[in-house]
């Protein structure tokens, strides 16, 4: 009894001063050494950036949204809107990969919420290289906190301002409460494992490294601070947040954070459309078991709406 | 329940002379772990005649009013709520604190499109802590508290987050 009893104290010791050993990851996951994002390898299939570097004149006010998905997650999150696109070309899609992301779980690990931003950045600049001048930006979830913390650190201020931010699900406040805390269970934990099906483990990281969940902790609480503080949009840039009213990863208050903290340049608010869904993310139905027609329809709509706002 | 609680301590306040033998009034500093400051007032009132006075009853009321929202734009809530806590280590200076918080929580967001969140909760909360009495006529108290029912967004209010602590600076009359 007594060895026991030393066994789960030294046990208890090693989670809490060395952190648990990393999960046993699957090479038929994303978590994994073989399966990584494709835009890895071919980049020109999803940003535009580098598929259309110099585009014809006519080209150039066409609307070009950037599409970011979230924590964990991988460019697949926007393929259906490519794919509703059916090649219409009055826009263009760039499907940006985060950083840290699409890669194995070590790369996930290791990758802090600025490296996150990065690739969104570049392919911002790259387009105002390029002389597009109708860029978007189309967030979902995590992506969208980071949008904001670009708004809120300036970052637009002196260059093109986008024409649009649109935001689906977005996360100020996560649903679980639990993140709150990750700084103290985090480290005993070692990570946290996520109930994808077999399908969203490849699109979907399988395990989320406790270091990432903090990272994603300390960005939420920073744009949650800003926007306490008040957000300005850049110069005739407009926002809708779109937000799930049963969204189990993003609170659906990030929607009210967002309406009372951030205003357009000229002090006006910012448009928040509450939608009737329980989906986190409402615009990926992709791998999705149970589907009923108003999610096709939620789908459908804000789609849509994207294209005739962003023209 | 917000009435029934302001009417109780309505009642208190109006009948403290009349059986209370130790009441203790002043401000309470709240924060939710990777939250709010929700800050206000904290009344405490003990009697020799129940258990010999080791049985505190307790009155709170703090918001977000008097904490992160004062001049931002952080959502704007209250939580009401009466205590019942236990007196360990009577007459000394330290003393553990254990009591049970049952109260009710409201945030306010403000305009029509977003009523279709939940926006209030009971509170049933646990505080553990300590409390130091010291010079005599004052008290100050640090806890740590876990809201059982704390807000995911789709049953509860999201805004209630489960871990807090609060430290409370009383004056004993």
């Amino acid at each position: 009894m007594e060895f026991l009893k030393k066994g789960i104290y030294l046990v208890l010791f090693c989670n809490f001063f060395l952190g648990c050993s990393d999960p046993e990851i699957s090479d038929t996951t994303l978590d994994g050494e073989l399966i990584f994002d494709p835009s890895i390898y071919d980049p020109a299939t999803y940003l535009v950036s580098k598929s259309k570097p110099s585009p014809k004149s006519y080209e150039l006010d066409k609307p070009v949204f950037i599409a970011c998905h979230g924590y964990s997650a991988s460019t697949f999150e926007w393929d259906e809107f490519k794919t509703w696109a059916n090649g219409d070309t009055s826009y263009f899609i760039s499907q940006v990969l985060l950083g840290g992301h699409g890669r194995s779980y070590e790369d996930f690990k290791n990758a802090t919420w600025k490296d996150w931003l990065i690739p969104i950045k570049t392919e911002y600049e790259g387009l105002i290289s390029a002389g597009y001048t109708n860029i978007n930006f189309v967030g979902s979830s995590t992506s969208c906190a980071l949008i904001t913390e670009l708004i809120s650190e300036g970052y637009f201020m002196g260059k093109l301002p986008p024409n649009n931010f649109f935001y689906i699900d977005p996360i100020v406040i996560p649903s679980n409460k639990t993140l709150s805390l990750v700084g103290v269970v985090g480290p005993m934990l070692g990570y946290a494992e996520v109930d994808n099906n077999k399908d969203e483990d490849l699109y979907w990281y399988h395990f989320r490294p406790q270091e990432t969940l903090q990272e994603l902790n300390k960005l939420i609480i920073l744009v949650r601070k800003n926007l306490e503080a008040g957000i300005e949009l850049p110069k005739e840039s407009k926002m809708k947040v779109y937000k799930s009213i049963k969204d189990g990863s993003a609170d659906p208050v990030s929607a009210v954070l967002l309406y009372k903290g951030v205003k357009t340049s000229g002090n006006q608010k910012i448009e928040v459309e509450m939608v009737n869904s329980k989906l986190h993310v409402f615009t990926r139905l992709a791998l999705r078991g149970n589907l009923s027609n108003l999610d096709i329809l939620n789908q459908l709509k804000c789609f849509t709406e994207l294209i005739s706002k962003s023209k | 329940m917000l009435r029934i609680l302001l009417l109780g301590l309505f009642f208190l306040s109006c009948n403290l002379n009349s059986f209370a033998q130790s009441i203790s009034a002043g401000t309470r500093f709240q924060k939710s772990i990777g939250f709010y400051w929700e800050n206000g007032i904290s009344v405490e009132i003990s009697d020799s005649s129940i258990l010999k006075g080791r049985l505190i009853f307790g009155c709170h009321y703090v918001s977000s009013r008097f904490g992160t929202a004062i001049n931002s734009n952080a959502i704007k809530q209250d939580q009401i709520f009466a205590s019942l806590g236990y007196k360990w280590r009577s007459n000394k200076i330290f003393q553990p604190i254990t009591k049970v918080n049952i109260g009710y929580f409201k945030a306010d967001y403000e305009i029509e499109i977003f009523d279709v969140l939940p926006n209030s909760s009971l509170l049933i909360s646990p505080e553990l802590g300590i409390k130091i009495n010291y010079p005599k006529k004052l008290s100050y108290k640090l806890s740590l508290g876990y809201n059982i029912i704390n807000g995911n967004g789709i049953k509860n209010p999201g805004t209630l987050y489960p871990v807090f602590y609060q430290n409370t600076i009383l004056w004993n009359f």
